[in-house]
């Protein structure tokens, strides 16, 4: 299963993965993982508070994720 | 508190300070809304005599209440025909506190030609006719100002779009480095400000004091817990600090709501060159910097200080709106020419948002190619020197929609439309269409709730829900708007109520007042009513409170979506 994961706001993994053009991480894993279990496999330096899968906020992170599917982290953040 | 009117109608302009008298207990938005309600003709033309502009400090103005810089002004709007306040950072709030000022109403209209400057400080006001100043671009106009007064003063101004009395024209107000950089920009008030023949108010506040609460001590311990409350919530003390409002960017982008090509997409391919992370770190590589406040007090500090590539100062950090429309809006993801475009904005004293909204519509009739960056610059020249095309462009959106025959003109009662698609949050959707001042996302911000979960969280592709939102922020940004507070205390507000409490103590104990959450409510419709009120008498009527009716039409990529909220949830708005 490989998924393609952004990080914004200052979040940054302290794994090392493969990365696309947009220096974005493409994660690969052996079995589908949720939301949940995503973060924490990612190893971030801080938790993200806005969870983009697809272009859809969630408020669910117990979903599973599924080959292909995008998924942006952002830290508290706001503006005007 | 007093206010102070000038007539410029006479030969020599008439100065008197009046007691607050009916407007007591009034600051900011509310003082500027309920001037131009009760004291202007709604029929009026807006470039006439019969039209006031109103400059207002908040409440809190001139005191030493965190964040209370915020300058209201307000008049008939030439840009919508309809009651405008444009609210903005800078010094000038807090000089005008100081000096006693609650307000300054210019009135009348000179017979000439000629150019005034007003001089104010603790011992009077000078009007003086200076037609040296005539089409000065605002910051050759702030250097003459410090050669001639020195450097403890605070100035508001126009550019010559202005003094050509364009629809599209900002007042600029100074930063702490005297720069002309923070704008009420929207609705064309600084054509008003033209028409009443005064390119530029100095304000001197030497030898005054700050505005004295009635309880000093709980209102020391209100300020004291409100700062640490901003502090603590991640937004105002991390997120704005580190990133500026340009953080947006990303997140507005990945949900899909970023407006592009005219609002044609909900995503733009070059969103995260232009992004407030990118600023941010050319800011530290240049000698620039991410972290600066636009007026003494403040401490979220969400602006910040821009240089170009050779090192050189070029303009402040260009926010989010203003990159979205000079950038994304219009297929630029060239983030030194946007902060270039955001200079002659300044300079020329014209509007970001409605200027990249109204070069889009040029790009959409083929006047520009989609994405010439170059392009856009020299049409913002012409702008700044008057030519036709440019006197065209300088009135906006929907002015140049007119010349050019467009059909697809994102404005809302005359304004254009901020930098997040009503299709994909259609919360703003509502605030776009319902709010008196015409298309402004800071009238009822419902992205909060829809896109950044500050405060809770409601649908942004769902109707369900929108109208309430809007209604509910609509009606408490009356009230911060009018305190003289930035509106962004309000990511703070929303989370912590012990926040929001020490707003209500600091006003208290300033005022002697017994203010409740119940009664932030009522001030926030009180101010609501009055602009409503004067809308309904210029005749507008509730067709005017629609969207265009493309976003109800042509879906939204990525998500497809159009306008779902119905006309007759929209009319229910203002029923409370």
């Amino acid at each position: 299963m490989k998924v393609v994961v952004k990080l914004f706001g200052g979040i940054k993994s302290e794994k090392d993965f493969p990365r696309n053009e947009e220096k974005d991480l493409i994660v690969e894993t052996e079995k589908p993982l949720t939301i949940y279990e995503l973060i924490d496999f990612l190893s971030l330096n801080k938790k993200p508070f806005i969870v983009v899968l697809n272009g859809v906020i969630l408020t669910n992170l117990s979903i599973q994720i599924k080959d292909g599917d995008e998924i942006s982290l952002f830290p508290p953040i706001a503006g005007g | 508190m007093k206010i102070l009117r000038i007539n410029m109608s006479e030969d020599a302009p008439e100065v008197k300070f009046e007691d607050l008298g009916q407007y007591e207990g009034l600051g900011g938005r509310a003082l500027t809304s309920a001037i131009i309600s009760k004291e202007v003709d709604p029929l009026c033309h807006p470039l006439s005599a019969d039209n006031k502009l109103v400059i207002a400090c908040g409440l809190l103005g001139g005191s030493a209440a965190a964040m209370s810089g915020r300058t209201s002004v307000g008049c008939k709007s030439p840009l919508t025909g309809g009651i405008k306040e444009a609210n903005s950072g800078g010094q000038a709030g807090q000089v005008l506190g100081r000096l006693g000022i609650a307000a300054i109403v210019l009135e009348g209209k000179p017979k000439g030609d000629d150019t005034y400057k007003i001089y104010i400080n603790k011992n009077g006001v000078k009007v003086e006719k200076d037609n040296s100043l005539k089409m000065l671009p605002n910051y050759d106009l702030i250097e003459k100002m410090k050669k001639e007064f020195g450097e403890k003063i605070a100035c508001v101004s126009i550019g010559p779009a202005g003094e050509m009395k364009m629809s599209g024209a900002s007042v600029a107000l100074t930063d702490m480095e005297l720069r002309p950089t923070r704008h009420a920009g929207r609705g064309g008030v600084g054509a008003v400000m033209g028409s009443k023949g005064v390119k530029v108010i100095v304000l001197d506040d030497t030898e005054t004091t700050p505005r004295q609460p009635k309880n000093v001590e709980a209102f020391k311990e209100a300020n004291k817990k409100f700062v640490a409350g901003l502090q603590k919530h991640p937004v105002t003390g991390q997120g704005l600090p580190a990133y500026g409002t340009n953080v947006l960017t990303n997140i507005i982008n990945e949900v899909g709501a970023y407006p592009t090509y005219n609002f044609k997409e909900g995503r733009f391919a070059g969103a995260r060159k232009i992004s407030g992370e990118v600023e941010a770190e050319l800011e530290k590589q240049r000698g620039g910097n991410p972290t600066h406040g636009c007026h003494r007090g403040c401490v979220i500090r969400c602006s910040g200080i821009y240089h170009d590539k050779d090192g050189h100062y070029l303009t402040k950090q260009p926010e989010y709106e203003t990159v979205w429309a000079l950038g994304g809006n219009c297929g630029v993801d060239d983030i030194d020419k946007i902060a270039m475009m955001d200079f002659l904005c300044d300079n020329y004293g014209v509007d970001t948002i409605e200027m990249g909204a109204t070069i889009a519509v040029a790009m959409e009739a083929g006047l520009l190619k989609w994405g010439d960056a170059d392009a856009a610059i020299n049409l913002l020249h012409e702008v700044g020197k008057g030519t036709h095309l440019g006197r065209i462009i300088g009135n906006g959106a929907a002015f140049t929609g007119k010349a050019f025959g467009v059909e697809r003109v994102p404005v809302v009662k005359g304004q254009a439309l901020p930098a997040y698609d009503p299709r994909a949050v259609q919360g703003i959707g509502v605030t776009y269409a319902t709010s008196p001042m015409g298309a402004d996302h800071t009238a009822g911000y419902s992205i909060a709730l829809n896109v950044l979960k500050t405060g809770g969280f409601v649908d942004p592709l769902k109707p369900e829900g929108q109208v309430e939102l809007s209604r509910n922020l609509q009606i408490a940004t009356a009230f911060v708007d009018s305190t003289g507070m930035c509106l962004f205390i309000a990511f703070a507000l929303l989370d912590q109520p012990e926040t929001n409490q020490a707003l209500l103590d600091m006003l208290n104990a300033f005022y002697g007042w017994n203010m409740t959450d119940k009664d932030v409510v009522e001030y926030g419709k009180k101010v609501l009513k009055f602009e409503r009120d004067f809308n309904l008498r210029a005749g507008f009527t509730k067709e005017h409170d629609r969207l265009p009716r493309f976003f109800y039409k042509e879906p939204l990529p990525p998500h497809n979506t159009v306008f779902q909220v119905k006309d007759e949830e929209l009319d229910q708005l203002f029923n409370w």
